[in-house]
């Protein structure tokens, strides 16, 4: 079912690679030479999903679970094997130049601005290069230095740049041809506490104020909780959980703790449907399943069994959350 | 100096790993040693020695001086220069012994494996095309064994001597690529020193350059005997001797200046 | 013609960030120029000081030789200069390090794009060295305005034929970095080949380069013709004339090589 406000329509998408295997061993420099044997990695198994405009997503996933697979191919850097996708109603591969003129795209890990040059030339280049008109440009790029505080180092060339610098302009560089939707690949990786902050504020910032789609690709679970409302989670090239953050959280959540201060010491302190994972003095730390018995059962049986004097709950971190899916690989069932 | 050999052999082995990228250099010395055998069978037309030197010996020498290539890193050494500029060299300066030995000790165990994946493979595969000059004796042999050593010491440290230019500047690249560019045109490499102008020839005695490769050369083709061969040999024992004092000279200051910069 | 001039006015601009690029590093750029002219002119030194000694080389003279050596040396400095960024071996390792995939993400013709993302100025230093020698093969030549306007012509030949042997290296680069070397035995072993009368080298060296690798087009067939000497081979005087037309041919196989490897990435990724 699509909407019509869908950006990105995903329909059973595939990837399979060809991997070549050198033998090796005696003799094998020869029979290399004559046969190799080769067999097939299913980088992207099938995903499907529909992306709406003014979304704010994140895409997340072990190494190697088809992440970066499936934003090739989101960004027309990659031909699909089978199955159907669709941005803003273009066939990436297919029209490249087309669709790649209504995306923005930032990798932490490398620059898309020249070099040696001052980061204002790279940004006046691609303004020429995405046909920005010269009034539009003026105005995005005033907006931007105010948001990213760029003027300090707009006239510096970009290898002097600090990360958290190269960041910034990236960003700006991205957005400048004002594009509906926005890849971002590690745009916090390297930063320090601070700079973090300021980029995801951006970010937040131009999807609500611009409404432009984007879609968040990190490892850095801090960035999902800030900013996403949505998550996807992709793991050996399957979708494995695809939908609010908060859903996450209650359905595989699990683990909840339960911290309570006795008024006195009692000789056990077992309740039923907890355990007891750590005891010091009078703080007693129950674990218990969400799923299982709510806390306000939980602290019912507590109460009538043990004087209480205080007690808090404790919510699982994401980023236990999602190790928790990885690994244990929850909704394989 | 147990360390010494540990670092040689280290070096040996992780230099032998690289047979994709031996077996590509091989072909393009192969292809070069080929070509110049070609231009020089054309100059020597009818003629039978020159300089003392047969069409035979004239041909083994294309072979040779591209066997020396990979052994001399003729064609580029950095790796000095980078180790300052990526900040590896703190690493490497803390290491119990000499910074000139870590390095000398590497370049060997080096230059020991290309010896035999590159020269030895090339003067084998020439050996099979062309009817080349190889000495006969066990006496020869060690000399040239000697010999080549002896280039291998004095190439090493006109290497580092140049890359200590990175202790005072970021752009040494350019420098020390000019120092190499010298180095071909000077060394005999690309046509034996014989051939040329007595006037040129002596100017380039004044440099370690065919101390590197047109010694070896021609104590592997014998055309020098007794006095001569000697004058060669200590000539090369020479030049390693004022380079090494130079080297640890300018190290030293090199090591002061880095320092006091923070770099 | 429109998309033409665009195409023309987005070079200009890449080119220019390139020239500005090098020019921030101006102490590297003047080394660069000058160890490179005085590395090539070393070499002819190299080469005058042997012909003086052997009285020439095949039959040919010192200034005809100059003729080959100054023309190859000029002709590949150009294209040294245009077609960098198509050297294999900083190709190959741009597409491994991802850097490549940036020029796809651009909405403009991602040849263009690569084509204008290195120019070495620094490569005016062997142009100029291989014109200081053409000029030494200069007075060995009896000019006629056929001749002077044929010139150019055969330097543009040249810049295609080793044009494409740097963009046929660099596709392959998209299956494998391992080919680089022999494309290098092409390249700069095929420049210090041409520098040379051809008929000095064996039947087999020569068949290859006339048929596989048709350099003996390029260099070797014009020079006989501009020096008024007969081919000691015995072909045509028409031969002279072919070099634009194999300069034109590999370039065309080149791009059309270069074309499949694109849409042949797109579809494995690296």
């Amino acid at each position: 079912m699509t909407t019509h406000d869908a950006i990105i329509t995903v329909a059973d998408l595939h990837k399979h690679f060809k991997v070549y295997k050198h033998h090796r061993g005696p003799g094998s420099a020869l029979r290399n030479l004559f046969t190799r044997a080769h067999h097939w990695v299913r980088a992207v198994d099938g995903i499907t999903f529909e992306i709406q405009r003014g979304e704010l997503v994140g895409y997340i996933g072990p190494n190697g679970a088809g992440k970066s697979t499936t934003i090739k191919m989101l960004t027309g850097l990659l031909v699909p094997t089978g199955g159907e996708l669709h941005v803003a109603g273009r066939v990436p591969w297919r029209e490249r130049k087309a669709h790649v003129a209504q995306i923005g795209a930032v990798f932490g890990q490398r620059t898309t601005l020249w070099w040696d040059l001052p980061t204002i030339e790279s940004l006046e280049l691609l303004r020429y290069i995405y046909k920005v008109p010269q009034a539009r440009f003026r105005r995005n790029l005033d907006d931007f230095r105010a948001l990213l505080e760029l003027d300090p180092f707009l006239d510096t060339p970009v290898r002097s740049l600090s990360l958290g610098q190269r960041m910034r302009a990236d960003l700006c560089a991205a957005l400048l041809h004002d594009p509906p939707l926005l890849f971002l690949d590690e745009p916090t990786i390297g930063l320090d506490v601070v700079a973090k902050e300021r980029i995801r504020q951006f970010i937040q910032h131009i999807n609500a104020d611009r409404g432009t789609t984007v879609i968040l690709t990190t490892h850095d679970l801090s960035d999902v909780e800030r900013l996403c409302r949505r998550v996807m989670i992709i793991d050996h090239g399957h979708l494995l959980f695809d939908g609010r953050l908060e859903a996450l959280r209650e359905r595989f959540g699990g683990q909840r703790e339960l911290v309570v201060d006795m008024a006195e010491a009692p000789r056990e302190v077992a309740v039923e449907g907890a355990e007891v994972v750590a005891r010091e003095g009078l703080r007693v730390t129950y674990r218990f399943h969400g799923g299982e018995v709510s806390a306000a059962e939980l602290i019912g049986r507590l109460s009538r069994r043990y004087p209480i004097r205080d007690l808090q709950v404790r919510e699982p971190e994401i980023a236990d959350t999602v190790r928790r899916i990885y690994e244990e690989r929850l909704l394989e069932q | 100096m147990r360390l010494f050999w540990r670092l040689i052999r280290q070096s040996f082995r992780l230099q032998l790993t690289y047979r994709a990228a031996n077996l590509a250099g091989l072909a393009t010395n192969f292809f070069f040693g080929l070509l110049r055998a070609a231009v020089l069978t054309a100059l020597y037309g009818a003629r039978t020695s020159v300089a003392g030197l047969t069409l035979q010996d004239a041909v083994t020498f294309t072979g040779l001086s591209q066997a020396t290539i990979a052994c001399l890193s003729f064609f580029g050494w950095y790796e000095v220069a980078d180790s300052v500029y990526t900040g590896e060299i703190a690493a490497d300066m803390l290491k119990p012994m000499g910074y000139f030995s870590y390095w000398l000790a590497r370049d060997l165990g080096r230059a020991g494996a290309s010896f035999l994946m590159r020269a030895v493979t090339m003067m084998l595969a020439y050996a099979l095309v062309f009817d080349i000059v190889a000495p006969r004796t066990a006496g020869h042999w060690v000399l040239l064994g000697l010999s080549l050593l002896l280039s291998v010491v004095v190439s090493f440290c006109w290497r580092f001597l140049v890359n200590l230019g990175a202790f005072w500047t970021p752009e040494a690249r350019g420098l020390i690529r000019l120092a190499f560019g010298a180095s071909w045109f000077m060394s005999g490499f690309l046509m034996p020193l014989r051939l040329f102008p007595d006037w040129f020839v002596r100017i380039c005695n004044l440099t370690p350059f065919p101390a590197m490769v047109n010694t070896v050369i021609e104590v592997y083709l014998g055309v020098l005997s007794g006095p001569a061969l000697l004058r060669a040999l200590l000539g090369q024992v020479f030049w390693i001797a004022i380079l090494t004092a130079l080297a640890q000279l300018i190290l030293r200051a090199g090591v002061r200046h880095l320092v006091i910069q923070g770099g | 013609m429109r998309s033409l001039l665009d195409a023309l006015d987005l070079y200009r601009r890449l080119i220019g960030m390139q020239i500005r690029s090098e020019l921030a590093y101006r102490t590297s750029f003047v080394l660069g120029i000058l160890a490179q002219g005085l590395n090539n002119l070393a070499e002819f030194a190299t080469l005058a000081m042997i012909l003086s000694r052997f009285e020439g080389i095949g039959g040919w003279s010192l200034r005809e030789v100059a003729f080959l050596y100054g023309m190859v040396s000029a002709a590949f400095g150009l294209m040294d200069l245009i077609f960098s960024a198509f050297d294999p071996g900083t190709f190959g390792l741009d597409v491994r390090r991802g850097t490549f995939d940036r020029l796809l993400l651009r909405p403009t013709n991602v040849t263009l794009q690569v084509l204008g993302s290195k120019f070495l100025l620094r490569r005016l230093g062997r142009i100029g060295q291989g014109i200081a020698i053409l000029a030494v093969a200069a007075p060995r030549v009896s000019w006629t305005p056929l001749k002077v306007l044929y010139l150019p012509f055969v330097v543009i030949s040249i810049v295609l034929f080793f044009g494409a042997l740097f963009i046929i290296g660099s596709t392959i680069t998209f299956w494998t970095v391992e080919s680089v070397e022999a494309i290098n035995i092409l390249t700069y072993g095929g420049t210090e080949m041409m520098s040379y009368p051809m008929h000095i080298y064996g039947r087999g060296l020569r068949r290859f380069f006339t048929y596989i690798v048709p350099a003996i087009f390029m260099n070797y067939y014009p020079a006989l013709y501009f020096l008024d000497m007969p081919d000691p081979l015995g072909s045509p005087p028409y031969m002279a004339f072919l070099a634009p037309l194999a300069g034109i041919g590999m370039m065309a196989v080149a791009l059309a090589f270069w074309n499949y490897g694109i849409r042949h990435y797109a579809s494995t990724g690296s």
